[in-house]
């Protein structure tokens, strides 16, 4: 294969992107070094020339990372699926506005993502770092060499099988895989692309990973201060700056988290916004660590205390990330987690990236320890700074619990390395696991942040403090008593601990309430913390009214007992069968299936909630909108997206289970209506014919006769059916039936319709819901309808307008010309010239009829359109006109004989399809938790406005 | 800091505490043997028998789906899954499953499926075909 000169595709791009991860991995390596020496020197001269030669290994690497970047988005823009990564992740039909959610959906491009903020970080700190300049961007340069060392691609090692280093995103598909049509020289062009994942075609895509990885990449900055101020023997003068860059980390990888539950919630079906899925905990992980962090940083800047904490919180929180990295991309969660990535065969490099940087964080921290200044004299026990540390050794301990457990399958891994028939360990249900430890996590916290606030930093004298604590505590408890007892008259906490945590959840709420008002008066600027813990509190209660009081509205009531044995939770039945227009009642809704409309690969669903009073009068109406998205050939569903109802204290969360597997299989309901069992029968216009039909019974070794009644009552020659849309040219019948069944009380009615358009007849059956039957039109009809043309004996009249003629009995008589003819077979064009002529007929039995032949000329050609008076079955075609004369020539036939019966088909075993399957809870105060979780970040954002304010640039 | 040493302590030990009671959360990929004669709820990890009957029948029931899979010692039976029947169902390599034995059946009512990865497909993506 090596000889074939391909054509067609663009190496070029290609080979300037290899070039360029080359430069950055080497350029970033530069920087390390450059600055590791700037540092090292930082009081010789040699200092300005190692800083200037760390700045241009930056800036060069930075200029590599863009260059990757941009080359990617330009391959990806142009699709060029000869390259792997813009096959795997683009297609033809994804909308331009998914290229940056294609290009951070695969590994590669999330690594690039990561990289491009640490780059875009690395020369704020450039710009702002002054003498940490070179200390943190020799740390963080560092860490730009292990991500990139994972986009690298390159082989080391020697024999059969070297290693791979890296997994390359320019690879070329030719490359990383064999397959015939590479065999091929033009083989680019007849290449197409997998596209992206339906389901992350979605604006939260969009937004999620970008928040999410400047929050990991935030978080490398107050490390590599950690690192900065241990290596420099600075242990104070880092502090600042590092509390500044966590305050932003903290709000930032918040907000990325919150995203991540905001669309798992509003987008996807999970029916929640956190699930304690490994992905999940491994980002809240270090946010957890970097939060006790930011309170240990506090601590220090205002006491002197908790310096060493302070270092090994920011240490940890990188370190975690790191590890969160691993756990998600090295494919070691495997079948724990919906949403991980699969193995890339990065795992060694994962692992030697946190064995790197946790063993240079535990070093140096060693080596320094002792040097680390601490007050000799103990915190007071009444003091701010005590109550905490105990807090951030809360926080910790959260963190190592959720970490314990979701690194069940790598402690698996590891004893399966030892002992090979070690069977791995799993956690049952994950969600009651984790909410049963983090539920005390909270407690501790929402006392220790509502108490802590009340006590002064350094407390020398509480004895003189007591009393003004002691009365505000005081009150603080009783106002907390009196709010707990009013939520639980709204949400039910049905079980002791669940009222514990919801007094204090309310506990810090009103204690930091109080502090804003009383110690701050109100002072918004310095009200960080406060908004931080009443949102902590807010969020607490939010979590336990939309948690615990989670209310599934689809509960069937129509579950057959015993065929679900043993499911005696309700919240096992989560779905309702919901038949179209027929209202269920869902306490407290009426809810109705009532619409559906398809646009391209979306079908939307309209789902209409009413709210009755006693009388029975709709006092609220809404309509909620879920949809599903169809794959592109229509054989499934790639993704089910809700649709919610937000109300100030709660929401009604609507989404489509399932569908009947003909309305999502289009393949499937072509062998589903091949298969039905039609039975033609010959049915006489106006009156009713038998059918017997046999249908076994599944349950007993028997089967039933059933009698159905069928009667045609008329044939329609202009029908309409729901899925016809009439075009030129089409013949069309119709014919209106009546059917019943005789152990099934009602007559029902259908209306089938056959299409003969060209050579291909198309067929429109219609279901009868009641009676599981579907009804057609044999092709048969036309022969019974329309005598065959060429039967017909025409003969040529010629009129002026208002001669009458004699045609077999009947008087005929040209009453002139319709200038605007309606035909059914007619639609006007452009440029037509055409006429109709109105033929009246007198039948020997003194009925009269009209007959509307047209006569038309469309580009120089004559045409004409016969009409046809079905009861006497006359036909007349109107074949010219002579302008001199002031004559118009018809032809007039007769068909043999009169439509008496024509052939209908009825299948009995035709089961309805109007349904769908519908999952609706109710999430009481929701929004609370919305509002408390974002309440924390804010209250990060105005701290860290506060500190820029005050001590300038960072 | 003594105090703090004293808080330290007490956390420890309270992590031992909940890490022994944390043991009762967790259990290994039972078998449907193992399941049978426990009784207990149980995670069962198998392969979709992908010849056998996959019944879901929403008009019936839209919370009842039943399908065949293998366990890890190939023995097969049959599993009732109370939710909907998951999209891409079919094409899944490897089910877990959270549930306990009612009888001859596994009464599951929570399922992790893991489908092939775009990563691993070999085929390749041809406009055309047979052009």
């Amino acid at each position: 294969m090596q000889d074939i000169q391909y054509v067609g595709e663009h190496l070029l791009p290609g080979q300037v992107g290899q070039a360029a991860i080359v430069a950055s991995f080497v350029a970033s390596l530069f920087a390390a070094v450059s600055y590791f020496f700037a540092t090292q020197r930082r009081d010789a001269d040699e200092y300005e020339a190692w800083r200037g030669m760390g700045r241009w290994g930056f800036l060069v690497h930075g200029l590599s990372v863009f260059t990757i970047i941009g080359i990617m988005f330009y391959l990806m823009v142009n699709q060029y699926y000869e390259y792997q990564y813009v096959q795997a992740h683009v297609s033809e039909d994804l909308p331009f506005k998914y290229i940056f959610s294609a290009f951070w959906e695969g590994q590669e491009g999330s690594f690039l993502l990561w990289m491009f903020w640490h780059v875009i970080l690395g020369l704020v700190l450039m710009a702002t770092g002054k003498q940490w300049e070179a200390p943190t961007l020799s740390v963080l340069s560092l860490i730009q060499l292990f991500i990139g060392s994972m986009i690298l691609g390159i082989y080391v090692g020697f024999g059969d099988e070297p290693s791979r280093l890296g997994s390359n995103p320019l690879m070329l598909l030719r490359e990383v895989m064999d397959a015939p049509i590479f065999a091929k020289a033009d083989y680019a062009a007849q290449l197409t692309g997998s596209g992206l994942n339906p389901l992350l075609q979605n604006y939260w895509m969009t937004i999620h990973p970008p928040t999410l990885f400047l929050g990991f990449a935030s978080t490398s900055i107050p490390f590599a201060y950690a690192i900065a101020g241990l290596w420099t023997r600075d242990h104070k003068g880092w502090l600042q700056p590092a509390l500044r860059w966590a305050l932003f980390s903290g709000a930032i990888l918040g907000t990325g988290i919150l995203m991540g539950g905001a669309w798992a919630y509003e987008a996807l079906s999970f029916g929640g916004y956190w699930a304690w899925d490994p992905v999940e905990n491994m980002s809240l992980v270090p946010w957890l660590i970097l939060v006790a962090g930011i309170h240990t940083n506090l601590i220090a800047r205002s006491t002197g205390h908790s310096v060493r904490s302070t270092y090994i919180y920011y240490l940890l929180t990188f370190i975690f990330i790191v590890y969160s990295t691993f756990l998600t991309r090295s494919g070691v969660l495997g079948d724990t987690s919906v949403h991980a990535f699969t193995e890339m065969g990065l795992e060694v490099q994962l692992v030697a990236f946190i064995l790197f940087f946790l063993g240079l964080s535990g070093v140096l921290l060693g080596v320094r320890f002792k040097g680390i200044p601490s007050p000799q004299k103990e915190e007071a026990t009444a003091s701010k700074e005590f109550w905490m540390f105990i807090g951030t050794l809360v926080l910790l301990f959260s963190a190592l619990i959720i970490t314990a457990s979701t690194s069940l399958p790598v402690y698996n891994k590891v004893m399966q390395f030892f002992n090979p028939a070690f069977e791995g360990k799993v956690i049952t249900d994950p969600e009651p696991h984790y909410n049963k430890y983090q539920l005390w996590i909270a407690v501790f916290i929402g006392l220790l942040s509502g108490i802590a606030q009340y006590l002064r930093y350094r407390e020398a004298n509480f004895q003189k403090y007591a009393s003004r604590f002691g009365l505000h505590a005081g009150i603080a408890v009783a106002a907390t008593a009196v709010l707990t007892y009013i939520t639980t008259l709204w949400i039910e906490a049905n079980a002791w601990q669940y009222l514990v945590l919801l007094f204090f959840g309310l506990f810090t709420i009103v204690t930091n309430l109080d502090y804003l008002v009383t110690f701050l008066r109100g002072n918004l600027k310095l009200a960080g913390s406060a908004f931080s813990h009443v949102g902590f509190g807010l969020m607490v209660v939010g979590i336990l009214a939309s948690g615990l009081n989670k209310r599934i509205i689809s509960n069937n009531p129509f579950v057959m007992d015993g065929l679900i044995e043993g499911a005696t939770s309700e919240e096992l039945r989560r779905n309702i069968l919901l038949f179209k227009d027929s209202p269920l009642i869902m306490p407290p809704y009426e809810v109705t299936y009532v619409a559906d409309t398809v646009d391209t690969f979306t079908r939307t669903f309209t789902v209409n909630y009413k709210r009755r009073d006693q009388e029975g009068k709709v006092v609220e109406e809404f309509n909620l909108h879920p949809n599903v998205l169809y794959d592109k050939s229509f054989t499934k569903i790639a993704a089910s997206n809700p649709s919610t109802k937000r109300y100030w204290n709660r929401d009604i969360f609507t989404h489509i289970a399932s569908l009947p597997q003909v309305e999502i299989d289009l393949e499937y309901r072509r062998q589903r209506e091949d298969s039905l069992n039609y039975r033609v029968l010959n049915a006489p216009i106006g009156q009713p014919i038998t059918m017997l039909d046999t249908a076994a019974l599944k349950e007993v070794d028997t089967s039933v006769v059933k009698t159905y009644d069928i009667t045609v009552e008329r044939i329609n020659r202009t029908p309409t059916h729901p899925d016809y849309e009439p075009e030129e040219g089409d013949i069309a019948i119709g014919a209106t039936i009546k059917v019943s069944r005789q152990d099934k009380e009602g007559i029902f009615t259908a209306n089938p319709v056959l299409v003969l358009r060209g050579q291909l007849l198309y067929s429109y059956p219609e279901q009868i819901n009641e009676l599981n039957a579907k009804v057609r039109l044999n092709e048969g009809i036309f022969d019974a309808v329309f005598s065959p043309e060429m039967d017909l004996d025409y003969q040529a009249y010629t009129f002026r307008q208002g001669d009458k003629a004699e045609y077999n009995g009947y008087q005929i008589q040209f009453a002139g010309f319709n200038r605007e003819p309606k035909h059914p077979n007619y639609k006007p064009q452009e440029g037509d010239v055409a006429v109709s002529a109105m033929v009246s007929v007198q039948a020997p039995d003194g009925e009269s009829y009209l007959a509307q032949p047209v006569y038309l000329i469309r580009g120089n050609r004559p045409f004409n359109i016969k009409d046809e008076i079905p009861g006497p079955g006359l036909h007349f075609r109107f074949t010219g006109i002579d302008p001199n004369t002031e004559t118009v020539e018809l032809q007039i036939a007769r068909s043999a004989k009169a439509t008496e019966s024509v052939p209908i088909e009825l299948a009995t075993n035709s089961l309805r399809s109007d349904y769908i399957v519908l999952e609706a809870i109710e999430f009481p105060g929701i929004n609370l938790f919305w509002l408390g979780s974002s309440l924390m970040m804010i209250g990060m954002a105005v701290s860290l406005g506060r500190r820029m304010g005050r001590g300038g640039k960072v | 800091m003594k105090k703090l040493y004293i808080v330290a302590i007490l956390m420890v030990a309270a992590a031992i505490a909940l890490l022994t009671t944390a043991a009762d959360d967790m259990s290994t990929y039972a078998t449907f043997v193992q399941a049978a004669r426990s009784g207990d709820r149980v995670k069962i990890a198998g392969q979709l028998s992908k010849d056998k009957e996959m019944y879901y029948n929403p008009a019936e029931d839209p919370n009842y789906f039943s399908f065949y899979i293998k366990d890890t010692d190939g023995e097969e039976r049959k599993v009732v899954l109370l939710s909907e029947k998951p999209q891409d169902f079919e094409l899944s390599e490897q089910i877990v499953l959270t549930g306990q034995m009612k009888g001859e059946e596994f009464v599951a009512t929570d399922m992790l499926m893991k489908c092939p990865s775009k990563y691993k497909d070999e085929e390749v993506y041809i406009k055309n075909e047979g052009k």
